[in-house]
């Protein structure tokens, strides 16, 4: 077990990977549960969420600034990868309407 | 007072995380994983993040998530049918989800950390240190981002391009 001092109070580094392992797990299940792409989309967004903040967590508890480096990067991947999901999904909808992504099972349209 | 705002960002955060997947409308998923995304930024001040606390509001609560409100203000409201065609589905991602969730804490449990590095944290997290660490030792991979990035805005425009009939 291993404790940060932020503020002079003791925060346990396992608190902040718990809550990254529940937003991840939530994130999770909107991916599996979830029918319409775009929530399915957002759900993905949580997950790259819960993920950056155990990076964070990380570069804290080992005093090292490369966690935030990386955390860094995936926001620009997270980023790039929103952009292309809505575009495609933008695509999608322009020719008919999708309300669950089990309709896109068919490869012809 | 850090374990306050610890416990009141954290129960903000797995509430707006609920909110994500429980909403029936897309709109009220979006702006709860802003919520998340906030909150989520407060926990990264509290670990001395500062510059990531700044990109995480800036670029992601304010640029990606206006983007997703514009493709739903552009697809109208579509609200999901509750039917499923798999009716065990959510039970099952439940499952696994918690074994999942199990199998991590069991390993956070365990964890042992290696000595810190004993950085100066008067200037841990900064915009400076952040610099030096991405033109320094990581100035490849950064070079590579704006590839990525170019990439993506490339086939953003590609894919949302008129579509010319019978050509």
């Amino acid at each position: 077990m291993s404790t940060l001092v932020i503020g002079g109070s003791h925060l346990d580094t396992s608190w902040f990977l718990l809550l990254s392992a529940i937003l991840f797990g939530l994130g999770a299940v909107g991916v599996l549960v979830r029918r319409n792409p775009l929530v399915i989309l957002i759900s993905i967004e949580l997950m790259l969420n819960a993920a950056n903040l155990a990076l964070v967590t990380f570069s804290r508890q080992l005093q090292n600034l490369d966690g935030q480096l990386f955390a860094l990067m995936s926001m620009t991947v997270a980023a790039a990868e929103a952009v292309v999901g809505l575009a495609i999904l933008v695509d999608i909808f322009r020719v008919r309407d999708v309300e669950d992504v089990d309709d896109l099972s068919e490869l012809r349209g | 007072m850090a374990i306050a705002v610890f416990f009141v960002a954290a129960a903000l955060a797995v509430l707006g995380g609920i909110g994500v997947v429980t909403f029936r409308q897309p709109i009220r998923s979006v702006l709860s994983l802003v919520l998340v995304m906030l909150a989520l930024s407060v926990l990264f001040l509290l670990l001395s993040a500062q510059f990531v606390f700044a990109v995480q509001i800036i670029v992601y609560a304010g640029a990606v998530m206006v983007l997703f409100l514009f493709v739903i203000a552009l697809l109208g409201p579509a609200r999901e049918l509750a039917r499923g065609r798999l009716r065990f589905q959510t039970w099952l991602s439940a499952l696994f989800v918690l074994v999942l969730l199990g199998l991590m804490w069991s390993l956070f449990q365990g964890a042992q950390y290696r000595q810190p590095d004993k950085a100066d944290m008067s200037f841990f997290g900064t915009v400076q240190s952040i610099a030096v660490g991405l033109f320094t030792t990581y100035l490849y991979p950064f070079e590579l981002t704006s590839i990525l990035l170019l990439v993506a805005a490339i086939g953003a425009i590609y894919l949302s391009r008129k579509q010319i009939d019978d050509l």
